[in-house]
């Protein structure tokens, strides 16, 4: 059954760079814009993986995770953060809010697919 | 495929940078967390997007910039006038990198440049920090573990133990043990072992609770970093990798450091987040304004609008095949598609309607670099940049807009000693505002500078001969001679303002977009200087004629050809007008007839062969005149009804002259003369 | 809006010109301006009630036969007198319009407790389209409905 993915960014161009990256490799990639637009997302397309920046308006990345966690929809659902390099404490935020892993931006496509096959199998 | 995505990015980062530009100017005004933080993502976006998108000396200078926003975001920087202009100046830059489409060795000099150095070094002087720091290469988060290489690793496979417990929340946050465990089984061969310690009495248990460990003997080829590798993400579980040699353990335990760096407290901590932090609640007017809105390249909405132009064509040549087919149901569905159509024509070009705000913003930066130029302290105000005006207009209004604003710094304004001394306010004022009355929109530019000189205005009008030295004008009237060509009462030619480009020039853009334009004065108080513009502008290029005393125009689109009516080869058949044009036969329709006009016999008449409908017609005029650009207005309720009339349009010499709708006329006056079924009204 | 011509700023006000040696008065708040008296291009096939238009100041204004529409006897095409520029509200939707006035004269304040129904003897106009009388000096000022007088007629389209 066709894996689903849900990219979570404020930037179009990094949506649809991991739209076309996942595509191809067999995975229906859904987008959304920001924390609160990606909860929406998470309810209606119970995706099975989830890519989340860090730094976004109306919700940002680490209340997601939190809410996403609370949520019936996000139980279990492997989350990914983008996070820079300049910003460990993110990394243990986002831990601890419940996150699953992280990959550094800026991230190359190969990176993103190892990761998703990480998760995914 | 990657090309789309960094077309993507480029617009985005036009877009960011095009606002940050506002932002940065408002800061003068005010500062607030909120920009401040909308500043900072901005800039973050574009440092992060950029190196993926093939940017990267772009995204190494605007980490610079980033930094000194992190540092203002944390109050640890001050905004202040000199930061406001550094960050302008760096957002030009920001724009140079961009422009030059992406890396490679100009995007290497710009980096390099005494510019980009310059900026560089002013924002690392307020940040403190330093250009080393930007260049960590990206990695997939593994903390810096300390792993000694041992010679066994080098030297063919080895074997490992691996324990593994995952932390109790491991499942809930999405970790996958079964695929991990298959990550180690691809590395080499190993056997597991569970470790159920930990599991409690069925009662007791949560089955989302992890609470299986597993130890994992693996031999591999891969090395120490392999099997590290496969647990990267799994930083809070309890995790001991341990070489063993050939034969059992090795008692070098002390090589292999657990790594084990997050504090094991978060699985209770992470349910109890901190409310505060679910911010669902305050979105920012701005951010919900942006995502309700669509970002469409210009030249997508222009091709749009040439295929509703045909669309309509093509909608009006169905009506004319359903008239001759005579169905009563076919002509009711085709009425109900010209309903359908015109409704999409006007939505399409309300499409086309942009507030004002869009030129207005561009304004700040002008009165900003100018006041600073010029010397003089200058504040926009600006109102109703929410009025909306077609995209055209906008776009041909910015420079007379821009030039008046000079203007009024430039000749208006007193410089803020003067105005002291008069007992203004040292800041001068410009307002800029916009409304819409009816069908027009009214842009005003206004300062409270000296204003008009009516008497050097007369002595300049009659020096060139403008007016009579013994004229008697109004001062009204002298002040709207500032709009006539060759008048200029600028003593000094500044270079601000430019020569040559006066508001004689302004004057004429303005009347070609089929607006106008008035000045309003008072010496020592102010000038305000009023444009009026039509909400909707269509400018088709037509035909004028003459029918008697009025003059007509036709949309030259439909125009074939004028010939010359020669009364002898009019050929009088079953009512029809005739005409025999070269080898082919056109039905020919008298206008003044038509138009509930007396046909007056004039001699030398013409003939505008026009094709309608696929079919050739001639359209019988007085004179033709000539051809130019028509600025379509809208009749308004009172004759928008009127079959063979598309609009008015005002003349050159201020008149007002119909403009002819063909298709319309033609078809009407078939059904009249036919007096078929349908009756006229 | 600020008009080089008129000041229109209180709705208070009534404008009062002329027709036929008649004193007639709207409301000033809806005028836009007053033009001299300029020749009209005419809209072929458009009726007696709005049989030309005129160019104000860049946009093209209708010009609407007041006379005919008041049942006023027509008077030819006069080169004297003033165009009156007014708004008129139509379902809410504001339309300029313009027409021609022999003269205007003032401008007065308006007490509408002043005002009176239309005597039945000078009942010679279209009913809907007064408001009523003021009493001015000596004579008698009719107050004109603006949004019937120039609401375009059901069947605008009348073949000449």
């Amino acid at each position: 059954m066709t894996k689903t993915i849900l990219t979570i960014d404020d930037s179009k161009a990094v949506r649809d760079m991991v739209c076309f990256t996942l595509e191809p490799q067999g995975f229906r990639v859904v987008a959304a814009e920001n924390g609160a637009d990606g909860l929406q997302k998470l309810r209606s397309e119970r995706p099975d993986l989830v890519i989340t920046d860090l730094n976004m308006p109306v919700m940002n990345g680490i209340d997601f995770i939190s809410n996403a966690r609370r949520d019936a929809a996000g139980a279990g659902v492997p989350i990914v953060m983008l996070t820079t390099e300049s910003s460990p404490d993110m990394k243990a935020k986002g831990k601890a809010a419940g996150a699953t892993g992280w990959i550094n931006k800026p991230f190359d496509t190969q990176k993103l697919i190892a990761v998703t096959k990480k998760l995914l199998g | 495929m990657i090309e789309q995505a960094t077309e993507a990015f480029v617009l985005e980062a036009r877009e960011l940078l095009a606002e940050l530009e506002t932002f940065f100017l408002e800061l003068e005004d005010e500062v607030s967390a909120a920009r401040i933080d909308e500043i900072f993502r901005a800039l973050h976006t574009v440092k992060g997007s950029g190196s993926m998108f093939g940017y990267t000396a772009l995204s190494r200078f605007t980490h610079h910039f980033e930094n000194a926003y992190d540092l203002v975001r944390d109050g640890q920087l001050e905004v202040e006038r000199n930061l406001i202009d550094l960050s302008l100046s760096a957002r030009d830059l920001m724009i140079s990198f961009l422009d030059l489409g992406g890396d490679g060795p100009e995007a290497e000099a710009l980096l390099e440049s005494e510019d980009v150095m310059r900026i560089v070094s002013q924002l690392t002087g307020l940040t403190g920090q330093h250009e080393n720091e930007a260049e960590t290469k990206g990695a997939t988060g593994t903390e810096p573990v300390q792993s000694t290489p041992s010679q066994a690793e080098q030297a063919g496979r080895t074997r490992f133990r691996v324990r593994f417990r995952p932390a109790v929340d491991a499942l809930r946050n999405g970790m996958r043990p079964d695929l991990l465990l298959r990550e180690l089984e691809d590395l080499g061969s190993t056997s597991v072992e569970l470790d159920v310690s930990a599991v409690p009495r069925l009662t007791d248990l949560d089955p989302t609770d992890a609470l299986i460990g597993w130890v994992l003997e693996v031999e591999t080829s891969e090395g120490r970093e392999a099997i590290e590798d496969v647990f990267i993400f799994a930083d809070d579980a309890d995790l001991s990798i341990e070489e063993l040699g050939c034969e059992g353990p090795l008692a070098e335990t002390a090589n292999t450091p657990s790594v084990d760096a997050a504090s094991p407290a978060p699985a209770v901590s992470a349910k109890k987040t901190d409310p505060a932090a679910q911010s669902v609640a305050t979105p920012k007017a701005t951010a919900m304004a942006k995502s309700e809105s669509i970002r469409v390249t210009s030249s997508r909405l222009d091709d749009m609008m040439d295929a509703l132009g045909e669309l309509v064509i093509a909608q009006a040549r169905l009506e004319a095949v359903s008239e001759e087919m005579g169905s009563p149901t076919l002509e009711t569905v085709v009425e109900d598609m010209q309903r359908l159509v015109m409704g999409l024509r006007d939505a399409t070009l309300s499409i086309r309607m942009l507030p004002v705000e869009s030129v207005f913003g561009k304004f700040r930066r002008v009165v900003r670099d100018l006041s600073a130029d010029l010397g003089k302290d200058v504040r926009l105000l600006t109102e109703g940049g929410e009025t909306e005006i077609d995209k055209n207009v906008i776009d041909r209004i910015s420079e007379p807009l821009v030039h008046m604003i000079r203007n009024s710094i430039d000749h208006g304004l007193e410089t803020a000693q003067e105005r002291t001394e008069l007992g203004k306010p040292a800041q001068g004022t410009v307002w800029l505002s916009a409304c819409q009355e009816g069908g027009e929109i009214l842009v005003s530019i206004e300062d409270n500078g000296k204003g008009l000189d009516a008497e050097a205005i007369r002595a300049r009008a009659v020096e060139r001969e403008l007016i009579d030295a013994n004229a008697e004008l109004s001062v009204q009237d002298l002040h709207q001679l500032i709009f006539e060509p060759g008048f200029s009462t600028a003593k000094i030619v500044s270079a601000v303002s430019g020569r040559g480009v006066g508001m004689d020039a302004v004057k004429t853009t303005i009347d070609a977009l089929g607006g106008s334009i008035t000045v309003l004065s008072r010496a020592g108080q102010g000038t305000r200087i009023t444009l009026r513009l039509p909400v909707t502008m269509a400018i088709i290029d037509g035909l004028r004629v003459r029918l008697g005393d009025s003059v007509y125009v036709i949309p030259l689109s439909a125009v074939e050809e004028c010939v010359e009516m020669d009364e002898a080869e009019n050929l009088r058949e079953s009512g029809r007008s005739l005409l025999q044009i070269r080898d082919e036969t056109v039905p020919y329709l008298e206008l003044e007839e038509l138009f509930g006009q007396q046909a007056r016999p004039e001699a030398g008449r013409r003939i505008v062969v026009v094709r309608v409908d696929g079919v050739r017609a001639g359209l019988v005029v007085d004179d033709i005149l000539g051809q130019s650009q028509t600025v379509i207005k809208g009749l308004s309720i009172y004759h928008r009804d009127i079959p063979g009339l598309g609009g008015a349009t005002i003349l050159g010499d201020g008149r007002v002259a119909l403009i002819i709708d063909v298709v319309t006329l033609i078809r009407w006056a078939e059904t009249r003369r036919g007096q078929g079924p349908r009756k006229a009204a | 809006m600020k008009d080089e011509n008129m000041d229109i700023t209180s709705s208070g006000l009534l404008l009062i010109f002329r027709l036929g040696g008649e004193a007639f008065a709207l409301s000033v708040s809806w005028v836009h301006e007053i033009l001299d008296a300029q020749p009209w291009a005419p809209v072929p096939n458009s009726g007696p009630f709005a049989p030309g238009l005129i160019n104000v100041r860049g946009a093209v204004v209708p010009v609407i036969d007041i006379r005919h529409r008041l049942g006023l006897p027509h008077s030819e095409k006069d080169l004297s007198g003033r165009m009156i520029v007014f708004e008129n509200v139509i379902d809410g939707v504001p339309h300029k319009l313009a027409f021609h006035a022999d003269s205007v004269e003032q401008v007065i304040e308006y007490d509408p407790s002043s005002l009176e129904p239309v005597p039945p003897l000078g009942a010679a106009w279209p009913q809907d389209c007064l408001r009523g009388v003021i009493r001015h000096g000596q004579e008698l000022v009719i107050l004109l409905e603006t949004e019937t007088t120039f609401a375009p007629p059901a069947d605008r389209f009348a073949a000449a």
